[in-house]
């Protein structure tokens, strides 16, 4: 009887509504792994390039052999990269958050196209601008989980700066 | 400062229910009035006006871990205690769907 009264209400006054709001499954989200898949594209960039410098004149099989392994892993880690940035885009953002945040759209579709370029091409600058956006989309998630960030020089054999949380 | 709020998701059941309405004492009231148990709406930036239950008082009142009641819900878990000023009012009763 008073659910059907303030329904009533509710049809003339339009309340606002207080969310309980759940994920499933359990909120584990996380752009670590896009950053690393970044990384590591750089990375094979710059090993593919030292390879050739060092071994341009004599493309012998085992140049071609460690060319392969590179250029495999570029593709794994760029598609990588791609992977975990629509999971995150597709199953953790939710409307309120592009409200918030309008340029989400277009900085995953520009992860996105980065990601696609990065696999196409050998190019260090390609990989650095596709950390980058997934560095500005790493801001952006944290800021919407609460938390703040920082940059800080990834410890790895690329060095290029990753953002992570303030935990 | 009454007022009266839909309830949305059902991370809260059994005790709240997707449908259900509740009519919230609006703040400012001492934040020393919420106890553990009270069930508030906050304001948490990114999920926007939220319903949870708190589960402890931490730092003499100066923060709140707040749940849902189901394993899926996001809360304090995911994005942390929530400060006094993000209190926005303490359910006083609970208007239920079924």
């Amino acid at each position: 009887m008073l659910h059907k009264i303030a329904e009533k209400l509710d049809q003339h006054f339009h309340f606002e509504s207080v969310e309980a709001h759940c994920d499933i499954p359990c909120g584990i989200y996380d752009p670590h792994q896009a950053q690393i898949g970044a990384l590591t594209v750089i990375r094979m960039v710059d090993l593919m390039e030292k390879l050739f410098e060092e071994h341009g004149d004599d493309l012998s099989p085992a140049f071609y052999n460690s060319m392969a392994r590179y250029v495999a892993v570029k593709e794994e880690h760029a598609e990588l990269t791609k992977h975990e940035i629509r999971v995150i885009w597709g199953d953790f953002i939710k409307e309120a958050h592009v409200e918030q945040y309008p340029q989400l759209h277009g900085l995953v579709h520009k992860i996105m196209q980065l990601g696609s370029k990065a696999r196409q091409t050998v190019d260090r600058e390609t990989a650095l601008a596709l950390l980058d956006a997934v560095n500005e989309f790493a801001v952006i998630f944290w800021q919407i989980k609460g938390k703040q960030t920082k940059r800080v020089n990834a410890p790895q054999s690329v060095t290029e700066e990753i953002v992570v949380p303030v935990l | 400062m009454l007022r009266l709020f839909k309830v949305r998701g059902n991370s809260l059941s059994p005790d709240f229910y997707e449908g259900d309405y509740v009519l919230t004492l609006s703040t400012p009231f001492p934040a020393g009035k919420i106890k553990e148990g009270d069930v508030i709406t906050f304001k948490q930036p990114g999920y926007g006006l939220l319903i949870k239950r708190v589960r402890s008082i931490l730092d003499d009142g100066h923060r709140f871990d707040v749940r849902g009641s189901l394993i899926d819900s996001t809360d304090s878990r995911d994005f942390g205690p929530i400060l006094p000023e993000q209190v926005t009012g303490k359910v006083i009763w609970h208007i239920k769907k079924k």
